[in-house]
């Protein structure tokens, strides 16, 4: 059946049942075909009736994901395993949640769940995985530290490596692939974390944190050097080298500049100009995250996709150091 | 004495957290008018916020994302905030608990004093 064909039929049934659990099945295809206000207002209305029904909050939070509300999505999927304690989505999406925020041992915690609710499941397993070394990598955990497994629970449990995961890189992080739409604790939001953004082709590292054409992240290194990302051009052609180059010095400055005021280490520095919002911050090996968005975009999510794509930098830094 | 920046530097110091603002030469750094909490080290951030806001608004210049307008560094224990026109840049230094929104709303009301 065609998505507006079941949209339909999913509304009718609603209408003539307003108690039915139709809206679940409704706002996930709502979800699913972009229109997340619609799907939203299905959500909420299904919430009053059922406010107990732990797949409605599933889907709730789920919502709240899409608009990047991640503190909320956390909120909501803690519900779902209130109310259902073996719900594997929500212990998903709560690691999904906490690694985006790079709380990982949270993360940690969540998955380890998730793979012990489903071990059969091999991107729990290799999310987990993901997880766990970018914990060594930050430095939280030794490699064979014995707190490393007594915190996952999971020594029993058996470890797949990201080599032998299936390889849904390219799909994580393509923009087509993993839209916020198509993000679910059970699908692309897991995979993007147990792909291994090592396995990324490093021009698309940060391509499913961006909304759209008019925003870019790029990574540089410590000597102004492209690392990872992209930056398209008004022709189309990537100009990161060049942008990443004229701003490179700006970092040096801030460095500069909180050395001698003695305010501590500078942690971010946003800039508007006629044309874009530029935000930057300390990136990993002392390098510099870049991201810049259109005056349209709301300083507020500049500054938060500043977090999530150097997020994302130190997890593929990460990555890449592996052997 | 008042200077015609006065006001201007008062209304941005009031707001909480705020524990200095000034108006700065852009190309030498040096103080015009400043509204400073004793204690701050009004020279030092002077020279520093408009050499700052001067690389980036070269940069931004130069990436071609036209003039800059409004510049926003944080660190660990404090934030400086800067605009500019005309030669001239409006710092405000806070603490970090200072709301940042409020301060870019009053910084870049007060551009119009600066032309």
């Amino acid at each position: 059946m065609s998505s507006p064909d079941l949209i339909r039929r999913l509304s009718d049934e609603l209408a003539q049942d307003p108690q039915s659990l139709a809206f679940l099945e409704l706002g996930e295809t709502l979800r699913q075909q972009g229109e997340r206000d619609l799907a939203l207002k299905v959500a909420l209305k299904g919430l009053e009736r059922h406010p107990h029904h732990a797949d409605a909050h599933d889907l709730l939070a789920r919502l709240h994901v899409d608009a990047g509300e991640l503190e909320r999505a956390y909120d909501e999927w803690d519900m779902v395993v209130r109310l259902s304690p073996n719900h594997v989505g929500a212990q998903q999406g709560m690691g999904y949640v906490r690694f985006q925020q790079g709380r990982l041992a949270e993360a940690e915690v969540h998955l380890s769940a998730a793979a012990s609710l489903d071990p059969n499941d091999e991107r729990n397993l290799s999310a987990l995985e993901y997880v766990r070394i970018a914990r060594i990598d930050a430095g939280e955990v030794s490699e064979g530290d014995p707190m490393n497994s007594r915190l996952m629970s999971t020594q029993e449990m058996p470890v797949i490596i990201p080599e032998a995961a299936p390889p849904p890189a390219a799909a994580a992080v393509h923009p087509t692939a993993v839209t916020p739409q198509s993000i679910t604790p059970q699908s692309s939001a897991v995979q993007s974390m147990a792909s291994g953004a090592g396995n990324v082709h490093p021009a698309a590292v940060f391509h499913d944190l961006l909304a759209g054409g008019d925003q870019a992240a790029i990574l540089l290194d410590s000597e102004g050097l492209v690392l990872a990302g992209a930056y398209p051009g008004a022709d189309g052609h990537d100009v990161a080298e060049e942008v990443g180059a004229g701003l490179s010095g700006v970092s040096e400055e801030a460095e500069r500049a909180m050395r001698h005021l003695g305010m501590g280490a500078w942690t971010s520095l946003v800039f508007e100009t006629e044309g874009a919002t530029l935000a930057m911050a300390p990136g990993p090996d002392g390098g510099l995250m870049l991201v810049a968005a259109s005056r349209a975009t709301p300083l507020g999510f500049v500054r938060r996709l500043l977090e999530r794509a150097g997020d994302r930098a130190r997890a593929w830094i990460g990555a890449e150091a592996r052997p | 004495m008042n200077s015609p920046f006065s006001a201007l530097l008062g209304n941005v110091a009031r707001h909480r957290g705020v524990i200095g603002s000034m108006v700065v030469g852009e190309a030498d750094g040096i103080i015009v008018d400043a509204n400073l909490q004793v204690g701050v080290r009004g020279e030092i951030v002077a020279a520093l916020a408009a050499s700052l806001y001067r690389r980036a608004r070269l940069a931004a210049h130069s990436a071609g994302y036209g003039s800059a307008t409004f510049l926003q560094l944080e660190a660990e224990e404090g934030r400086v905030c800067v605009t500019g026109r005309n030669d001239l840049v409006l710092v405000a230094l806070a603490e970090p608990r200072a709301n940042v929104g409020l301060i870019r709303v009053e910084l870049l009301k007060g551009l119009e004093t600066l032309s």
